[in-house]
């Protein structure tokens, strides 16, 4: 028998591989270098990733190509999205490097093993004990979601699924303050997550068992060649789709989400809500697209059901909300049947739009909790909606960035939000399911009216001694938020360009 | 069979040592017993100390169960390797090699961290 | 032996699991129940490996048994927090994030 090494191709896998080696060399500062230059060594290690894989993205622009024998594919579209979950990762990273937010130090417990409320944290907070293994998980996070969108089997997937994964639950449970919320949101969000996972898992045997390969492409190849259809195969792709789906968080696969949003550190929700969501419908496109992009009247009803569960449900539980944090985990899931309904299409407005929506609800979402990080009272973040009344009567400039996000998020003319859901509706209605279409501007007025009721609580309420203040952040989440503002309004009034960009980025590589 | 005479040779080899090292022990080592002499492991350490209250077992024992899964379920990649490693070539040499190297990073954070000391 | 009656008991072992994971409170034992789900998918892929004549099958059956260990290193890390901050592992009792 002969081996013959397959062929890699290394430039095209170079953003990836930049972050994974980053990600060693982290772990092994961890190990070696002293405590007080940690911090320091860590941030540059991160953002110099990131960056480097930005540049090298922007230099694959060009690149089509299946490689590493066929398991990794590098076309249009993942590129797009390898990009937008990097640019989106500097962002949540720079929200999680803060440090003169809260008084004590950053928003993560000194050491995650010390037990909340014992004297061992109490002196290790006192000493001023920085956690950073929250960078190199970090690392890893970001380079499963690279591969999350650039997978061509489903091997290559599931990897990747946990490589995000792992590291995300980890992450959860390691707020500074409100620990047991915390800790309890990480072990829900990790037995829901695996949960997930081996279903996902169970399903690719099935879709393995029917067409005899791991590959996309042959997967679709055999689903149009064997003449009789067989119902394992679709009990498979559905088993399959519940992965991407769970971390997308869509019904009924979202009872983590408002407990994950509430309880982990207000930086891990905004870097792992804007990026994982990303990720979750790279693959989830993929999956669907060009595995199964042959049956889709099969897989349409599936979607729309999720869709409109999603849209319907979000809605109407985030209006019963008082808590700010879990409001907008119920306003995710939401998101998600919207965007879900451009997904359904199967086409490739359908594609562009899709991916537009996610790259405008990202950024949206990054500079949304990087104010809620903002506000605080004497116990920390002031998360209920009573805390909220009249701030936008002290800091009239924060408020308005928060307002621009919910609007944006709503939907209302001249932000992102109102581009990317009309594109996602158009291409919904091009596709014959109008009626979806108006379920989707129902649930979005309605979702309109606890977004404005927000933007009402901070301008029109007068102030009372509850009303938190505003802590003024450093050059980190100055960014996060300026960038936030910056992106929501361009992609509003002029997104032209960006949606050039996605048509030019054509279609995925099969 | 002529196959297999390397490995009857190495087997009644093994036997055989095996046999010599128990038997010549019992000719020329010294016959000094103490308390410590009649533990299961010889070493001085009561084998398992028995729970604190409760019956329950100290956390340590966990973290020593993570760590030997994590390293002992990551070899299964080397043995498809060792089965195949002359026709994988030099690329799998080096494959192997870099999984090995990356294998080796979390245990010198391990390490470091003072994962590895019992108290 | 045919192969289809190795399919049937990973379909049989992964309801188990995935009965064990809905009606169970312990968290560990919920989570022994996600393993098994896990090993039941396993046994499907090798199986299915056999029934197609390819090895695709088998290599995966490897990635998933390494995946599921560092599973479970995750897992026992937040359980074994948990568990120290509440002196329980019950899956019932943390209950401060609802509605």
């Amino acid at each position: 028998m002969n081996f013959t090494p397959p062929a890699i191709d290394y430039f095209a896998l170079s953003p990836m591989i930049v972050i994974f080696a980053a990600a060693i060399v982290s772990v092994l500062v961890e190990a070696f270098a002293p405590r007080t230059i940690r911090r320091f060594l860590q941030l540059l290690i991160v953002f110099g990733a990131l960056l480097t894989s930005a540049v090298l993205i922007v230099l694959n622009a060009g690149t089509r190509t299946v490689t590493g024998g066929g398991a990794v594919v590098i076309d249009g579209p993942a590129l797009v999205m390898m990009g937008t979950i990097v640019v989106l990762s500097i962002l949540g990273a720079a929200l999680m490097a803060e440090r003169s937010i809260d008084p004590v130090g950053d928003s993560f417990a000194a050491r995650a093993s010390s037990l909340p409320g014992s004297e061992d944290e109490r002196q290790l907070t006192q000493r001023g004990y920085l956690q950073t293994e929250i960078w190199p998980l970090t690392l890893f996070a970001v380079l499963g979601m690279l591969l999350f969108v650039t997978a061509n089997n489903l091997l290559l997937m599931f990897v990747a699924l946990e490589i995000i994964s792992l590291p995300l639950y980890l992450m959860t449970g390691m707020a500074r303050r409100r620990r047991l919320l915390s800790q309890e949101a990480s072990l829900k969000y990790f037995l829901l997550g695996v949960f997930a996972s081996a279903f996902y898992l169970y399903g690719a045997a099935l879709v393995y068992g029917y067409s005899g390969s791991i590959f996309f492409p042959e997967i679709a190849q055999s689903l149009t060649s064997k003449p009789s259809e067989s119902i394992v195969v679709f009990i498979g792709m559905g088993m399959l789709i519940i992965g991407p789906l769970f971390k997308i968080g869509a019904v009924p696969f979202h009872q983590w989400v408002p407990d994950v949003y509430q309880g982990a550190p207000t930086a891990v929700v905004g870097f792992m809500a804007a990026t994982v969501k990303v990720a979750a419908f790279g693959a989830l496109l993929r999956i669907l697209y060009v595995a199964f992009g042959g049956v889709r009247w099969d897989w349409d009803p599936l979607i729309w059901i999720v869709a409109v569960a999603s849209m319907i449900l979000g809605s109407i539980v985030a209006l019963l909300q008082t808590d700010i944090k879990r409001l907008l985990g119920y306003s995710w899931i939401a998101q998600a049947g919207f965007i879900l309904v451009g997904l359904a299409a199967a086409s490739p407005a359908g594609l562009e739009s899709t991916m537009f929506y996610v790259i405008a609800y990202g950024f949206a979402t990054v500079g949304t909790f990087a104010v809620i990080s903002m506000v605080r009272d004497a116990n920390g973040e002031a998360t209920n909606l009573a805390a909220w009344a009249g701030i936008g009567r002290k800091s009239p400039l924060v408020a308005s960035a928060l307002s621009l996000f919910l609007l944006g998020l709503a939907g209302i003319p001249l932000t992102s939000g109102f581009v990317s859901k009309f594109a996602v509706f158009v291409a919904a209605i091009e596709a014959g399911a109008t009626w979806l279409v108006i379920i989707g501007v129902i649930a979005s007025l309605i979702a309109a009216f606890f977004y404005v009721r927000i933007v009402v609580i901070m301008f029109f309420a007068e102030p009372t001694e509850q009303t938190a203040s505003v802590v003024v952040p450093s050059a980190f989440t100055t960014i996060s938020l300026s960038a936030g503002v910056a992106v929501t309004l361009i992609l509003g009034i002029f997104p032209q360009p960006v949606l050039d960009m996605l048509s030019n980025a054509g279609l995925f590589l099969r | 069979m002529n196959v297999y005479t390397p490995i009857f040779i190495l087997g009644a080899l093994a036997f055989g040592f095996a046999a010599f090292s128990v038997v010549i022990a019992g000719f020329t080592g010294p016959k000094r017993y103490n308390r410590a002499k009649y533990d299961a492991y010889e070493c001085g350490i009561e084998p398992t100390p028995q729970p604190i209250g409760g019956g329950r077992f100290p956390v340590k024992y966990y973290l020593t169960a993570m760590m030997f899964i994590i390293f002992d379920i990551e070899l299964v990649f080397l043995y498809p390797w060792a089965v195949a490693f002359d026709q994988l070539g030099a690329f799998g040499l080096v494959a192997m090699m870099l999984f090995l190297l990356n294998l080796a990073v979390p245990y010198v954070y391990e390490w470091r961290r003072g994962g590895l000391e019992w108290d | 032996m045919n192969p289809a009656n190795y399919i049937l008991l990973s379909a049989l072992l992964f309801s188990i699991g995935a009965i064990g994971v809905l009606v169970r409170r312990n968290a560990i034992i919920v989570f022994m129940s996600v393993e098994l789900m896990l090993n039941s998918a396993n046994l499907a892929f090798v199986a299915f490996a056999r029934m197609n004549g390819n090895l695709d099958g088998q290599v995966v059956a490897f990635f998933v048994m390494v995946v599921a260990a560092a599973e479970v290193v995750v897992g026992l890390a937040i359980i074994v927090t948990i568990f120290r901050t509440r002196r329980s592992a019950s899956i019932d009792e943390p209950n401060l994030l609802k509605y």
